[in-house]
C-alpha cells in the first residue's frame, strides 16, 4: 500500500490509531484530505459521483491505514504495553456496556413491564466475544 | 533484573540507539532494561548478549 509504517506512531495517549511522526506522514495525511476537498470542487462531477468516489476514498485509507497498523514494528516490550492498554480499556467499555444494558432494562420494565435492550449494545458484546474466542483458539493453536 | 548491558556497551562504544537497533527494538526498551525495569524474553536477552560480545546470558544479565 502507500503509507509506510515508520512514518507514524502508534497513538498511546489519546485514542486509538495513528499519528505522523515524520514529514511524509503528515504529507501523506494532507495528500489524502487535499484530494477530496479538490474533487469536492470540481464543478463537472455530479453529486453522486463526489459522494461515491469519496466513500471508496475514505475506505482505502482505512485499509491503508489498517495495513500500516499491522506492518508497524513493535518490540516485545510495546506488544506488553498495548496489549496491557487495551485489556483495560476492554473491560472499563465492557464494563459501562454491561451497565448501560442493565440501566435500559429497569427503565424499560419501569414504562412497559417488560425489558428491553438495546441490540446494538448486544451485538458490540457478542462479537467481542467471539473475536475472544478466535484470537484464543489461533493462540494455543499457534503456541 | 539488574543487568550489565550500560558497562558492556559503554565497552563497545555503543550508543543506546546503536544498540536497540542491533537487537531491533526501541532505545525506551533498552532504557528500561539498563534501568532494570523491564525483564527480557529469552530470545531478546540472548540477542543483547550476542550484540555486546558476551558469551553466556548470566554475564549480562543477572539470574
Amino acid at each position: 500500500m502507500i503509507a509506510q509504517p515508520q512514518w507514524f506512531a502508534r497513538r498511546k495517549y489519546l485514542g486509538w490509531g495513528l499519528y505522523p511522526k515524520t514529514w511524509q506522514g503528515w504529507v501523506y495525511i494532507a495528500v489524502m484530505i487535499a484530494l477530496l476537498v479538490i474533487m469536492s470542487f470540481v464543478p463537472t462531477v455530479s453529486a453522486q459521483t463526489v459522494q461515491t468516489v469519496t466513500l471508496i476514498w475514505v475506505g482505502l485509507c482505512i485499509v491503508d491505514i489498517a495495513d500500516v497498523m499491522v506492518r508497524m514494528n513493535k518490540d516485545e516490550r510495546e506488544k506488553i504495553h498495548e496489549a496491557f492498554a487495551e485489556r483495560n480499556a476492554l473491560w472499563v467499555m465492557l464494563a459501562v456496556l454491561v451497565v448501560a444494558i442493565g440501566y435500559q432494562a429497569s427503565q424499560s420494565i419501569v414504562k412497559t413491564g417488560a425489558p428491553t435492550f438495546d441490540p446494538f449494545i448486544i451485538a458490540a458484546i457478542f462479537a467481542g466475544l467471539i473475536a475472544k474466542a478466535i484470537t484464543n483458539i489461533y493462540l494455543d493453536r499457534k503456541d | 533484573m539488574k543487568t550489565r548491558i550500560s558497562e558492556f556497551r559503554k565497552e563497545l562504544g555503543l550508543t543506546q540507539e546503536d544498540l536497540a537497533q542491533k537487537v531491533d527494538v526501541t532505545r525506551q526498551t533498552i532504557i528500561s532494561l539498563e534501568q532494570g525495569k523491564y525483564n527480557p524474553s529469552l530470545k531478546l536477552a540472548h540477542d543483547i548478549t550476542k550484540a555486546l560480545k558476551q558469551k553466556q546470558i548470566e554475564d549480562v544479565f543477572e539470574l
